[in-house]
């Protein structure tokens, strides 16, 4: 219990960190909302406009200090404000409309490559030399090294265009009222087959070569020679053995990643036309929206912690020397 | 040491897994597609579907006086007293029926339509139009011309003038009209999201607005509605280019105005029957700009010597794929072909490209050639920048041929392309060197000439400029300019519109390179009645003001 406090303290310094930083960073880039805006239409808005959308954003002037004490309150308060490249939706509306699609989206993606990498690295450690443990890491990390831009304009001339297996875009298709029903369901599941293969084809790799690594070197342990030495049955020594000692690095891996899952994926985002939060946060940084860039960063930061929070306290179900110490 | 029996356990375990990945590929290529909207639909009810390339989500927003409200706000649901087309210059009455300009330019009085009516039933009234520039000028400001707003009757709206001012009929004309009876209610109009607008437009119903899409069915109370032949609009989200194009090129939406590379191999083959395009030259002048406040630019020699020196037809052809219209002397876009002085456009020489004469001209100004190097007259080298914003790569190819013509007057150009926020900011501020710049488009040149010669937007350097970036003034152009707003009759505007020309091609004040087209392509598979070049009655932009147009002119094909 008093680990747990000692890193609740710590958890707060760095949320506190990282609050500031995005109050800091995104007022370091050049220009203003307004005249980025006024760039990007290129003629087709009136010079007089500039003065107009200035007086409707209402943009702050105050002193930084007074801003950051502001921005601080609103942070916990939950009001982030109003976004300037959605003007006039609040932030939190914002956010809240895609936060859902880019959760799926990334979770679904993550636990599939996840489990199946960690699966896949374990028994490829396991019987090495096997065909799993020299063909498949090779070829796993060619493909993950592919340009994902590229892999996935791949996926989807092949799949959507030419075959016609899934559909080319869209969380949904067109029309479709959303609802908890088998039809909306299974549409919604067709339109993630191919962002989410995608996304698991370029990260599996990664999870199956950590897994085997450390699989290795835990197997070569006195206590698997000791349990094998007692009769224990293969595939107990493997999982309950090995692999549980193994599994370590990957948990600390796996709560990074349901961290970083929040960001979205741009990249999948604007190949397959997918609702999320990647596109909004560009979009929000090229039109200089301080307000969704603040609210986009402090969930992200929010739910790094939070997932890193959690693996410390799976840590310590896992491991029970963290518990000694 | 092979744990047979763990391993072949897995193998099961993993052929489960398989097939049930198989399975559930199969069953999803079974619906997959099923439901794909309204394509090849030509029931008569069919929704004219449009992409947004720009916007990966929708949020409900359709209040006008947002720059980010919904698309087809200010097209479909908001209407204007008087529909402008950049195409064929053209003003269509629409909530008005009638206007008169004042002797004085002083003043104007719109005349509305009888019998229109708001979608929820209420009838429009001048009460209505002065309650919505009273609301812009108190949310936005702007309209500082503009002294009073009056109902003279329940049709009639009287608009007066601080000073002479007729352009103010393309502001006023343009502008959406809102119900004051719901706006008046609304507590803070700024942040309002609208979410059911009630308007007068031919497609106000907001229907299964979804992140990605919604439909706009018919107003009930249309004011023509022989002209809602269509069943509604269709929007659809698409995040970038790519997604939109194809969805587009597959037939799977109706109108698009995405550039599209290689138009005719990607799209037109496909269908050439259905698939059209058309890209007139209606966008605004795009112009090399040199700043002013720097020597040797503010040498009029040099700035027409630099004008030869450039070849326009290789940057139309090339970095615009042959879709701009090469400028003239005149600095005129294409949209204003009949104000065009077209005797002077055809007598100078400047706007035309002759590398050796641009080279005589300059060594004329003293600005000598010494061993292939052109120098300043300094005797420091002939060097200049030109700013492009990363983002606009077609821009940048026309900087990038700028700057091999210009090799070969002994000048060395380097091209500067960083995020367009610091491009637009040195243009602000006047720290720049030359930029590709566009320019004020408005329904005549005013806003243009306004925009490059004046000397009422000159700011110095370090203040902020919101036009006249190259900070140039002519006194003599302000008192053309300020005629031709003070003046009603064509007789008197075109006399002051020549004198500016005349002067345009005296001061040289920016260097015109070419007219920007605007995209626009569609399938006519489902629906019939486009604007083309052979009846140019708008243009194929669907964000414009003269989109309502196309959306009361479009049948359903049917069966």
């Amino acid at each position: 219990m008093r680990l747990i406090l000692r890193n609740l303290g710590f958890y707060l310094l760095a949320f506190w960190a990282s609050i500031t930083l995005n109050f800091v960073l995104p007022r370091f880039m050049p220009g203003d909302p307004v005249s980025r805006m006024f760039a990007q239409a290129q003629g087709t808005m009136q010079p007089d406009q500039i003065a107009q959308l200035r007086k409707l954003f209402g943009l702050d002037h105050r002193p930084l200090w007074e801003q950051y004490l502001n921005y601080i309150k609103s942070v916990f308060t939950g009001d982030l404000g109003i976004s300037i490249t959605r003007f006039p939706t609040p932030v939190s509306d914002v956010i809240g409309q895609q936060i859902g699609w880019t959760l799926l989206l990334g979770g679904v993606a993550l636990l599939i490559a996840a489990v199946l990498g960690n699966l896949l690295g374990i028994v490829a450690a396991w019987r090495r030399g096997g065909v799993l443990d020299s063909a498949f890491p090779p070829l796993l990390i060619f493909v993950g090294s592919f340009p994902y831009f590229w892999l996935a304009m791949g996926a989807l001339y092949l799949f959507g265009v030419s075959l016609g297996w899934f559909p080319l875009r869209h969380a949904y298709d067109v029309g479709l009222t959303p609802g908890f029903n088998g039809a909306f369901i299974s549409n919604v599941a067709t339109h993630l087959v191919l962002p989410a293969l995608t996304i698991v084809l370029v990260s599996i790799g990664g999870w199956m070569l950590g897994m085997r690594n450390t699989m290795i070197a835990t197997a070569a342990e006195d206590y698997i020679t000791m349990a094998e030495a007692k009769g224990l049955s293969p595939s107990r020594i493997m999982f309950r053995y090995a692999a549980r000692n193994a599994l370590l690095p990957s948990v600390t891996n796996f709560g990074m990643a349901l961290g970083f899952v929040v960001g979205g994926a741009l990249l999948t985002e604007v190949v397959f036309a997918y609702p999320g939060i990647g596109y909004q946060l560009l979009m929000a940084v090229q039109g200089l929206d301080y307000p969704l860039m603040q609210g986009i960063f402090l969930t992200i930061t929010a739910a790094v912690l939070l997932a890193n929070f959690l693996v410390d306290l799976v840590y310590v179900r896992l491991d029970p020397r963290v518990r000694v110490r | 040491m092979a744990p047979s029996i763990a391993s072949r356990r897995l193998r099961t375990a993993l052929r489960a897994v398989t097939a049930t990945a198989a399975a559930a590929l199969v069953l999803s290529a079974c619906t997959g597609g099923s439901g794909a909207a309204g394509a090849g639909d030509t029931s008569g009810n069919q929704l004219l579907t449009i992409p947004r390339e720009d916007l990966a989500t929708f949020t409900r927003n359709f209040n006008p006086l947002s720059p980010q409200a919904a698309p087809m706000t200010l097209q479909a649901i908001y209407e204007p007293l008087v529909v402008h087309s950049m195409s064929n210059a053209k003003d269509t009455p629409w909530l008005a029926t009638k206007w008169e300009q004042a002797k004085d330019a002083k003043s104007l009085t719109f005349t509305l339509r009888e019998g229109v009516k708001w979608s929820d039933g209420q009838p429009l009234t001048a009460d209505d139009v002065v309650y919505t520039f009273q609301l812009q000028k108190k949310v936005l400001g702007g309209f500082d011309y503009l002294d009073q707003v009056t109902a003279v009757d329940a049709h009639t709206v009287k608009f007066s003038f601080n000073k002479p001012f007729s352009p103010a009929f393309y502001e006023i004309g343009g502008h959406y009209i809102l119900p004051k009876h719901i706006w008046s209610k609304v507590k803070d109009p700024a942040t309002f999201t609208n979410p059911n607008p009630v308007a007068t437009g031919p497609y106000t119903q907001v229907e299964k607005f979804q992140s990605q899409s919604y439909d706009l069915r018919k107003n009930p109370d249309y004011w023509q509605p022989a002209k809602q032949q269509i069943a509604g609009i269709q929007m659809q989200a698409f995040s970038g280019n790519d997604s939109a194009n194809l969805a587009f090129t597959g037939g799977e939406v109706d109108w698009t105005q995405t550039f599209i590379p290689n138009i005719e191999k990607s799209f037109v083959a496909k269908d050439k029957k259905h698939n059209h395009y058309w890209f007139p030259a209606t966008g605004a002048m795009i112009n090399w700009q040199l700043n002013t406040t720097k020597a040797p630019f503010n040498d009029v020699a040099v700035r027409k010597a630099l004008s030869m020196a450039i070849d326009r037809d290789q940057i139309t052809k090339v970095a615009m794929n042959g879709y701009a219209e090469p400028a003239d002397c005149t600095g005129l876009g294409r949209t204003y072909d009949t104000w065009r002085d077209t005797s002077l456009a055809s007598s100078c020489t400047w706007t035309k490209y002759n590398t050796d004469a641009a080279a005589k001209a300059l060594d004329a100004a003293g600005y000598k050639e010494s061993g292939g190097k052109r120098l300043l007259k300094n005797g420091k080298p002939f060097t200049l920048d030109i700013s492009v914003g990363s983002a606009s790569s077609d821009w940048i190819s026309v900087a990038n041929i700028i700057k091999q013509d210009l090799a070969k007057v002994g000048i060395i150009a380097t091209v500067k392309t960083p995020d367009w926020s610091a491009v637009s900011a040195s243009y602000n501020t006047g720290t720049f060197d030359t930029g590709i710049v566009w320019s004020n488009n408005g329904a005549t040149p005013y806003e243009y000439f306004r925009g490059v010669m004046s000397t009422k937007m000159l700011v110095p350097v370090g203040k902020q400029a919101t036009e006249n970036y190259h900070r140039f003034g002519d006194k003599k152009a302000d008192k053309l300019i300020d005629a031709f707003a003070a003046a009603t009759d064509e007789k008197t505007q075109r006399e002051q519109m020549n004198g500016l020309q005349e002067l345009y091609n005296e001061d040289a004040p920016v260097v015109p390179l070419f007219t920007g087209p605007e995209w626009g392509a569609y399938t006519d598979a489902r629906f019939t009645g486009w604007p083309s070049e052979q009846n140019p009655y708008a243009t194929l932009g669907n964000r414009n003001g003269s989109t309502i147009l196309v959306l009361t002119s479009l049948k359903p094909v049917k069966g």
